[in-house]
């Protein structure tokens, strides 16, 4: 075990795209997070509700919404994570490393473990930046810091290590499936935006919508802003929610086996 | 002598194409195995279905004896085609990543790097490899578990005349430690100046197995005199005579076994006829390759 993370280390270690595509990530979050108070300062001119209750005053970085506010926001930014995912994998393919380290006595189930290992180094790094973010952010704006505030709704910072997870091994399925880094980023991006968002629209039933994968996915952080609106919103983390996940997320990996057992490298 | 790696009807077929057909194959322990066989003869193949990357349409195979299993495979070193690794990384982190999914520690890694000749360039990141040094990194991967056995293929493509002297070299050291070398080559001259044993592939078909010495038995005498119709008259009488052939220049005569130059040239002699001419030739891996190709066809 202990091994195949350090091999997974070794090969990230002095990648130049893999500081990049991380740093981005989190410049990206920390940017879109911070630029809450500028977004409700610029809807809030000359609007009627203003009245009633002015947007800039919304309490967006205060314990504890800011825990549902950010992952929420952040989640969105999965994708620049997938994207090292999927040239993860495609180069292993391209540059026959993935070949190699079979030949090199690396079972299939030892690569898809260490790969497993990257995803967890990405996700979690990635929960913990944003935890540590909204603890600072949080402890700077609240006035009345009160514990209790502070832990409620935190455990949306495990969703969305989970929300992460889930997304970065369907990448790696898809990086596996199609072979080629373009293509597979082309496909993600075009099943993530386009294919699955349509879909679902189209069908009717609600329980259904909820078993497509990226729609699942998503559904462990539900959109928290309606409640400043005073529209109720779901502001926890639904058990079902979190046993469709995991059990995508077992579909996936095994999907990753079997076409890895199958395919001839 | 116990088998190193042991194959029984190890086919594998690419849609229509049949890359390996039916082959049941024996490879002997501490030999230096050679498998030959023109370009696209299902040598590859072979090599990757013994190294678990192609499953075998059917057919089995066994290591050690037993059953494929990773284990197995982290004792091998091995080499596919071309040199893989990650072209990011240095020498010596490639190597480390290979000490890693073997499970052998770091212990022999200097050592690799040193006889392969690039212990200099190990901190160099492997996109900056010349081919040649692609090579022998490759090589000195191979050689990162201290293993019983190293598969390579084709381990001299596109290396210059000293670089191609440099690794045979490197190949023959290894083998005299014991080690169990399989080499897939298209160079004939390649296995007889390396190899103990052959195996002949084409069109994924076996043609021929077994030592590279019994190749050389097979031995011509060139040989001619003034009077070429009375030589070949008293060479026909000869006792051990196998074949004689006339061609032109010379008589070449096939005998089986050792042929004593002396001999034939005092039988001619005492005949009254003066040799102008005499070559002893052995017989070559090529001649025999061809042969065995041309049978097939």
């Amino acid at each position: 075990m202990n091994r195949l993370f350090k091999i997974e280390v070794l090969k990230i270690r002095s990648n130049a795209t893999f500081w990049i595509l991380t740093s981005m990530h989190i410049g990206i979050i920390l940017l879109v997070i911070l630029s809450g108070k500028l977004f409700l300062k610029s809807i809030s001119l000359g609007d009627a509700f203003e009245k009633i209750i002015d947007p800039s005053v919304i309490p967006i970085y205060q314990f504890p919404d800011i825990w549902h506010n950010i992952t929420y926001v952040a989640a969105y930014l999965k994708f620049i994570l997938a994207v090292f995912v999927i040239i993860s994998i495609t180069n292993e393919i391209t540059y026959n490393t993935l070949r190699q380290n079979i030949m090199n006595g690396m079972s299939r189930m030892d690569f898809i473990i260490s790969k497993l290992f990257l995803i967890f180094i990405l996700s979690f790094g990635s929960a913990f930046f944003l935890f540590l973010s909204g603890l600072i952010i949080g402890m700077v704006s609240t006035p009345d810091l009160q514990i209790h505030d502070l832990i409620k709704y935190s455990g949306f910072i495990p969703a969305y290590f989970l929300v992460l997870m889930a997304y970065l091994i369907f990448a790696m399925l898809i990086g596996l499936l199609i072979k080629r880094t373009g293509l597979a980023m082309g496909l993600m991006f075009l099943y993530t935006i386009i294919i699955e968002p349509i879909v679902v629209l189209r069908i009717e039933i609600g329980w259904i919508k909820g078993l497509f994968p990226l729609k699942a996915i998503n559904n462990l952080i539900h959109m928290p802003f309606g409640k400043y609106a005073l529209r109720e919103v779901q502001d926890y983390v639904a058990l079902q929610d979190i046993a469709i996940v995991l059990i995508y997320t077992l579909i996936f990996i095994y999907f990753t086996y079997l076409l890895l057992r199958k395919r001839d490298l | 002598m116990n088998n190193v790696v042991s194959t029984s009807g190890l086919t594998k077929h690419f849609g229509r194409i049949k890359a390996v057909n039916n082959l049941t194959l024996t490879i002997p322990e501490k030999s230096v195995f050679g498998i030959l066989g023109p370009n696209g003869s299902g040598k590859t193949t072979t090599l990757g279905m013994l190294l678990d990357v192609i499953n075998p349409t059917s057919g089995s195979y066994t290591w050690f004896g037993h059953p494929p299993d990773k284990k197995n495979l982290q004792n091998i070193g091995s080499i596919l085609e071309t040199p893989s690794f990650y072209p990011y990384l240095s020498a010596a982190d490639n190597l480390k990543i290979i000490a890693e999914i073997k499970n052998c520690g770091y212990d022999h890694l200097d050592e690799s790097l040193k006889i392969t000749g690039i212990y200099d360039r190990r901190y160099s990141a492997f996109r900056t490899f010349s081919l040649g040094m692609k090579q022998r990194l490759a090589l000195a991967a191979t050689l990162l578990s201290n293993p019983l056995v190293l598969i390579l293929d084709e381990p001299t493509n596109g290396l210059d005349l000293r670089g191609i002297a440099e690794i045979r070299g490197i190949i023959r050291i290894i083998a005299e430690e014991g080690k169990t070398i399989i080499l897939a080559s298209h160079l004939l001259d390649e296995v007889q100046k390396v190899c103990t044993h052959f195996a002949v592939l084409n069109k994924g078909m076996l043609m021929h197995t077994g030592p590279v010495n019994e190749a050389h038995e097979e031995q011509y005498l060139e040989i001619a005199a003034d009077d070429m119709g009375a030589l070949i008259k008293v060479l026909e009488k000869f006792p051990q005579q196998y074949h004689v052939e006339n061609k032109g220049d010379f008589i070449l005569v096939t005998l089986p076994g050792k042929i004593l130059i002396s001999e034939v040239s005092r039988y001619v002699f005492e005949r009254g006829l003066a040799v102008n001419h005499l070559v002893l030739q052995k017989k070559s891996l090529e001649t025999q390759f061809l042969e065995i190709l041309k049978g097939e066809a």
